[in-house]
């Protein structure tokens, strides 16, 4: 069995997380989730700098990046990702609050593996989340290649 | 008309006719011509005779005080002195003797090249010439011209008093047009002769070099049509120039033309404006008639004031008609102002647009529309007289008063059409305004009575003024009264002001799209605002109470349970209603993406989802054909799932569900309709059914936001169709979406 990888958590919204964290924890599994509070925060762990210079932990799973972050947005984010050699192959799921097409356009447009509007009701959340979960930690296969996109 | 001729005879022979040279004279004087150099006599009327009993051949090589040695003592002071070239001076009255006694004559000097002509003309008796009762007369006519406010009424003062002064039976003032034609403007007759008012000639009758001969000798008469000529004698071979005579022999045809008119009499005085022959005042009488020198030089100086009161007059005529079409301009610029079309201000208005350019009828044509108004050709022709236009004229401004000749087809409406007038509003939307005027002759009442002296004289009739008549109806033959530059003027400033109009709107509305822009841009900001930020806090309320409920449910009491559950609904109703808001105002901004859309599939795929989550239902579906439609396949999705949910929904009483779901074809349209057999609605409140937030039913009794008939009608009005409900209270619906077949069907 191949080592687990953590999944990085990225989310402002101290509500947001805690039921993120509570729907990951329900659904069990076994990843650490490493969690960051902002969009450079999530930069510096992706590429081991500043406070992450000396990480210890292996590159994530999967990245559930908001799109409405202090300091540098989701999109700004996943476009920095997409764009580094060392981090493209690193699934991104963007979690957002907005259905707002323009939104989920700019996303796809640049690279990311999943777009999850949240849904209001807590059931639908639970089962997106260990969907979102399950696919991208457990599974840990390389992304699919997306040809629609 | 002292040369008209009639088109039977040569015309071209009767415009080379050397009406100057006729080599003879009419018999009321006698001519004698000498050199100006010594005063020798070269010419000689043959009736010196008959009047002064001297031989003219006699006289010739002879000197002046030689030959005529009466005369020369009376005029030679006068000869000496130098008469300029073309005129004929009216020296005094002299009295010879002759073979009658004693006689008063006119004399009369000229010049004609190197020779000094003169004319004695015996003193016609009974007739007006003393200056006494001429100077009254020409002061009268003075006086009278200040109360003659229009052009109209100037030429009736001059014909009345020129008739007073001369007594002609019937004095007309003919006016010439840009091509020569002449219509009579205005006459003064007794009953002796018919009237000629209105009646129009040919320019062929009266060829140019009689009009040369007019501009340049103001005054001519013939005191009977009848006469006899009067040859010239002479040496010299080479003839003489009789242009400035008063004496000088006129062409048969012209005499014969007179005799078939029944005037035996006629004199014509030319009206010139800046040098150039405006027109003619005529004279006709029905007997041979004598008029003095000194009555006909009156004449002619009322003329040459007439003359200068015709350009005042013009001038002022010119100057209210500009000030008329510009209080008409102003009119239509008011309407126009006060409509959001500009077309619709003139199309409510057409008397003052036809007004505006002096025409019968006018036509608006746009690409989509055409309007005509008036006396214009059928909508066909004026639709195809467009084409022409946008095809051939794209110029502001065209005008034309023989639209027949450029435009064939246009010879079958003359009688509406012969004249057109047309701006080019917009060569983008190729937009016309088209004004037209029929054809002259249709115009033209001949106030006389044209058909009796044809029957009277029947066999003369070709030099008769009522074949003139019909020669020039020939010559104008399509042709329409010309537009004149004032009229021209004023459509091109209609013209301005409309481009500046549209030009206005134009700007307005980008203006407006503008703000639109701006606005849908701040809505959108807000839209994306309210998703992220209004929707999470009902996903926390849902979230955490569902934790509390996870957690903490077996310390919760009957009622805290029922609590929590309450508030995990209302949250949930909450973060639905807000999902759907977001989701109504997103489509009504963003663009459509059309694509084929299978329908049969979509319905089934609806179905079987909707069918999974109806429980134990008994749902009997009758799926009719459905055909391929090309529309935004997420937006028409929506539109079925939301009949089909609500047709499920509504239906959910019944022991069994009953739903159809069907399309037909309907004028260009393609229908589709979902029925049920559930609760239906009362038909008064149909408007309410597709209103945001429009509710006709209890929230207990079934669920929903209320706006899922709302977007289906938004949706289905972004593709351009319509959307319909029909239903009875307890006997279930039926929902129709209609979409146009060019746009949505495949």
């Amino acid at each position: 069995m191949p080592e687990l990888k953590p999944i990085l958590l990225v989310e402002d919204n101290p509500k947001d997380l805690e039921l993120t964290l509570a729907a990951l924890e329900q659904s069990q599994l076994a990843n650490e989730v490493v969690v960051v509070r902002d969009g450079e925060e999530a930069l510096d762990f992706l590429s081991r700098r500043g406070s992450h210079q000396n990480r210890n932990t292996s590159d994530p799973a999967v990245v559930l990046l908001d799109i409405k972050l202090p300091k540098i947005d989701g999109l700004e984010v996943l476009e920095k990702v997409k764009a580094d050699p060392h981090l493209r192959r690193t699934p991104v799921v963007m979690l957002t609050s907005s259905r707002e097409e323009s939104d989920l356009i700019r996303s796809y447009e640049l690279g990311v593996n999943a777009f999850v509007v949240k849904p209001v009701g807590f059931r639908e959340f639970f089962d997106a989340i260990q969907d979102l979960g399950v696919f991208w930690a457990i599974l840990n296969e390389l992304p699919p290649r997306r040809d629609d996109r | 008309m002292n040369s008209q001729m009639p088109q039977e005879i040569d015309l071209t022979a009767c415009e080379r006719e050397p009406i100057h040279i006729p080599g003879s004279i009419q018999p009321h004087g006698v001519l004698f011509a000498m050199s100006r150099a010594d005063k020798m006599i070269t010419h000689a009327s043959a009736n010196a005779v008959s009047v002064f009993g001297i031989d003219p051949v006699s006289i010739l090589g002879k000197t002046f005080r030689e030959a005529l040695p009466e005369v020369a003592a009376q005029l030679d002071g006068d000869v000496a002195e130098q008469t300029p070239l073309g005129t004929a001076r009216y020296v005094r009255a002299i009295v010879l003797k002759t073979s009658m006694g004693e006689t008063a004559f006119d004399a009369v000097l000229s010049r004609s090249g190197s020779h000094v002509i003169i004319e004695l003309e015996a003193v016609p008796e009974d007739t007006v010439s003393s200056l006494d009762v001429l100077y009254p007369a020409l002061r009268r006519f003075v006086e009278e011209l200040h109360g003659a406010s229009t052009i109209g009424r100037l030429c009736q003062v001059a014909a009345e008093d020129v008739r007073r002064m001369t007594g002609f039976d019937r004095v007309l003032i003919y006016r010439f047009d840009e091509h020569w034609n002449g219509t009579v403007i205005a006459e003064d007759r007794n009953e002796a002769l018919p009237s000629y008012l209105d009646l129009r000639f040919p320019a062929s009758d009266i060829p140019a070099q009689a009009r040369e001969l007019y501009r340049r000798n103001r005054l001519r008469i013939i005191p009977d049509a009848n006469y006899t000529p009067v040859p010239i004698q002479s040496h010299d071979p080479a003839p003489l120039d009789l242009s400035d005579s008063v004496l000088r022999s006129v062409s048969p045809v012209h005499l014969e033309y007179m005799r078939n008119m029944g005037t035996p009499a006629s004199m014509s005085i030319s009206i010139l404006r800046d040098g150039a022959l405006w027109g003619l005042i005529s004279c006709h009488n029905s007997e041979p008639k004598r008029v003095s020198l000194p009555a006909r030089n009156a004449c002619d100086f009322l003329t040459q004031i007439f003359s200068l009161q015709l350009e005042a007059r013009e001038n002022t005529t010119l100057a209210e008609n500009r000030v008329r079409l510009g209080a008409i301009q102003a009119r239509l610029l008011a309407y126009m102002a006060g409509e959001s079309l500009f077309v619709d201000g003139l199309v409510n208005h057409p008397a003052d647009l036809m007004l505006l350019a002096g025409a019968q009828g006018v036509a608006i044509v746009t690409d989509e529309h055409c309007w005509c108004l008036g006396e214009t050709p059928g909508e066909d022709e004026v639709k195809a007289l467009y084409a022409w236009l946008s095809e051939h004229h794209q110029e502001d401004i065209f005008a034309t008063d023989r639209l027949g000749e450029l435009l064939p087809e246009a010879k079958a409406y003359a009688d509406k059409a012969s004249g057109l007038l047309s701006i080019s509003i917009s060569k983008m939307r190729s937009s016309y305004i088209l004004w037209f005027r029929p054809e002259m002759v249709q115009t033209v009442k001949w106030g006389g009575n044209p058909e009796k002296p044809v029957q009277e004289e029947a066999g003369t009739s070709r030099l008769h003024p009522r074949r003139s008549f019909e020669i020039w109806k020939e010559t104008v033959r399509g042709r329409s009264l010309r537009w004149d530059q004032s009229e021209i003027e004023a459509v091109k400033e209609l013209r301005n002001a409309i481009v500046g109009i549209v030009l206005r709107r134009a700007e307005e509305l980008a203006a407006l799209a503008e703000e639109l822009r701006r606005s849908n841009k701040e809505l959108e900001a807000f839209s994306y605002s309210v998703s992220h930020d209004l929707r999470a806090p009902f996903r926390h309320i849902v979230g955490y109470s569902e934790l509390l409920k996870k957690q903490e449910w077996s310390s919760l009491s009957e009622r805290g349970k029922r609590y929590i559950d309450t508030i995990i609904e209302s949250a949930y109703t909450a973060g639905t209603l807000v999902d759907n808001l977001l989701r109504f105002s997103q489509m009504g901004r963003t663009a459509l993406k059309p694509r084929s859309v299978k329908v049969s599939e979509l319905v089934e795929e609806i179905r079987g989802k909707l069918t999974e989550h109806a429980g134990g239902r008994r749902i009997e579906w009758f799926i009719g054909d459905l055909p391929t439609i090309v529309a935004d396949p997420v937006l028409i999705r929506l539109v079925f799932e939301n009949l089909l949910d609500n047709a499920v929904k509504y239906s959910r009483t019944r022991d069994t569900s009953r739903i159809e779901v069907g399309s037909y074809r309907d004028n260009g349209d393609i229908v589709f309709f979902v029925r049920d057999n559930g609760v239906g609605f009362d038909m008064k409140y149909v408007d309410k059914l597709f209103g945001v937030f429009q509710r006709l039913h209890r929230i207990e009794d079934f669920e929903g936001t209320g706006i899922g008939l709302a977007n289906v009608r938004r949706i289905v009005e972004r593709h351009g169709g319509r959307s319909w409900a029909e239903g009875q209270p307890d006997k279930g619906a039926t929902f129709s979406i209609a979409l146009p077949e060019s746009e949505g069907a495949a």
